[in-house]
């Protein structure tokens, strides 16, 4: 007969549950993976003409310059202005509307084939039209941002309010509210995760619409800084621009995932 | 004898819907009438528990509804305390079958929101809020999110919302039907204590015997096709009400289940009428 062990000493006690968001094994494979990229790329920069591909060090060293200079700051500034007066300004005109067509159906109808129309179309073939209406000052910038912007943030808006679910709609009439009350406690509060998704894709098309703008209107701010390096054959220079222009990418994107977290703390975040 | 109060009463009320058969709204030939209730009548006296009872399909929830004012009826009335009420109302207050709170508010705002409704000053909101919380023994998960909540909680909260509007009557439809075996047990236990603590008239619509004869002073048996009372049943035990298991055991419980699992089965007819 066989001997029946019933405790195993090799066991150890297993965890389940959802792992920890920075696991230590996938920060080695992370770090492993910049350090070859970036590895990789200065090699290879190293190798080829300067003109086609600067390393990470030469990027460096002219970021280090631009700083100094103060060039970086001022074309930053002038960028940041266009995005956040133009993000800011949609956001608000999107949101608006938005409940507006999420709420009343014969607004929908009115409204629906044009933005679909509008949406629909790759922004950038207006850019000719926008100058001709305005110019190749701020507002054309501001312009070009916002159209860009408003779309995501309207169609999102709208979908949150067509959402609420039927059976918050019937509490809130078995309560006996009024048809305020209905949308200020239930339909607003409700569509308000959707407005934070709005508003995150909305900051990446306002991010594009910025530096397009900025190439084909009156050249200015980061977009200025690319071509004018660019033009040098400057591409370290060149580069460093870019650069920002992802982090800049990076920190809205974290910056309305945290407006989320605050406008809507009862979504678990995904 | 104390004098009896009707504080309920659903007076010949019938109900069919239409059900479209073509998307084309001209053409109605296609369509089907659905007759859900048909001349249903019965009284709730001030203080009583009395579940509604019967197969799906029989209209149960619908005539709930309705006296809510949640849905319109055809012909016949609701009245509460003698007045005919045709639209939603605080003096009813309605317990869902899936708690459906607010997920935005706390649990102590989700209790608050009909009392913000009415426009009752925040202080005395809160502290309304809070005694209804204690009563349904969840004074600890006042600032917890619905979604940190179990079903059964979630619930809890439902029945205190429901009763923090102070209602006339109190409405539940089929409240602990989606919750599993345990934490209904306990929460049938938990509304027979608030019952007789609150003293609050109460209509339970349920599909469960045991829950029905376990809660209620008299259950209403419904029949499908049309929904109608097939009969009012007086439920003997008296409170203070032992325990579900030990009443089980009494003979009597096995008499009355099985008066309704009859009744309820021998109650199948078609539903539906084509027009034409």
């Amino acid at each position: 007969m066989a001997e029946i062990h019933l405790s195993n000493a090799e066991a150890t006690v297993e965890t389940i549950g959802p792992a920890p968001r920075a696991a230590g094994k996938l920060w080695i494979a992370r770090m492993c993976s910049m350090v070859v990229v970036l590895g990789g790329w200065e090699i290879l920069g190293l190798r080829v003409s300067p003109v086609f591909l600067s390393p990470p060090s030469a990027i460096f060293k002219a970021g280090v310059v631009m700083a100094r200079s103060g060039e970086l700051w001022g074309a930053l500034s002038t960028s940041l202005e266009t995005l956040v007066i133009g993000f800011v300004t949609a956001s608000v005109v999107g949101i608006v509307l938005g409940l507006l067509i999420g709420r009343y159906k014969t607004f929908d109808a009115a409204t629906d084939w044009l933005i679909n129309a509008l949406y629909a179309m790759p922004m950038v073939a207006i850019i000719p039209l926008v100058i001709l209406w305005f110019g190749l000052g701020e507002e054309a910038k501001l312009f070009i941002v916002g159209i860009l912007t408003v779309f995501p943030v309207l169609i999102n808006t709208a979908a949150g309010v067509r959402n609420v679910p039927q059976s918050l709609i019937d509490v809130s009439t078995a309560f006996a509210a009024n048809e305020r009350q209905v949308f200020t406690k239930i339909i607003l509060p409700s569509a308000v995760p959707y407005m934070m998704t709005g508003l995150r894709l909305g900051i990446g098309r306002a991010i594009i619409g910025m530096v397009v703008a900025e190439f084909f209107t009156a050249i200015t701010g980061l977009g200025a800084v690319i071509v004018k390096y660019g033009n040098q054959y400057d591409t370290a220079s060149m580069f460093v621009p870019l650069l920002v222009l992802m982090l800049l990418g990076i920190l809205l994107t974290y910056g309305v995932r945290r407006l989320e977290e605050m406008f809507a703390p009862w979504k678990e975040v995904d | 004898m104390t004098e009896t109060v009707q504080k309920l009463e659903v007076r010949r009320v019938t109900k069919s819907f239409r059900i479209r058969g073509r998307a084309n709204a001209q053409d109605r030939t296609q369509d089907r009438v659905l007759n859900v209730l048909a001349d249903v009548s019965f009284q709730v006296r001030q203080g009583e528990l009395v579940s509604i009872i019967g197969e799906s399909g029989c209209g149960k929830t619908t005539l709930l509804r309705i006296i809510q004012g949640l849905v319109h009826l055809d012909s016949g009335a609701i009245l509460v305390d003698g007045v005919q009420v045709t639209k939603p109302g605080r003096d009813r207050g309605f317990v869902f079958q899936h708690a459906s709170l607010l997920p935005w508010r706390t649990a102590r705002k989700n209790v608050e929101f009909g009392l913000e409704l009415q426009g009752v000053a925040a202080a005395e909101r809160t502290r309304r809020a809070e005694k209804l919380l204690e009563l349904v023994g969840l004074a600890e998960a006042a600032e917890q999110y619905p979604h940190q909540l179990s079903g059964g909680m979630q619930q809890r909260i439902g029945l205190a919302r429901a009763l923090a509007i102070d209602p006339a009557i109190l409405l539940m439809d089929e409240p602990f039907s989606a919750l599993d075996a345990q934490t209904r047990e306990v929460l049938q236990k938990e509304l027979v204590r608030i019952h007789d603590e609150t003293a609050k008239t109460t209509l339970f619509v349920t599909h469960d015997l045991d829950e029905a004869i376990y809660l209620s002073d008299r259950v209403v048996v419904m029949a499908a096709g049309p929904g109608r009372v097939k009969e009012i049943i007086d439920i003997p035990f008296a409170h203070p009400r032992p325990e579900l298991p030990e009443l089980r055991a009494d003979a009597r419980f096995h008499e009355i289940r099985g008066a309704m699992a009859g009744l309820i089965r021998n109650a199948t007819a078609a539903t539906s009428v084509k027009v034409g």
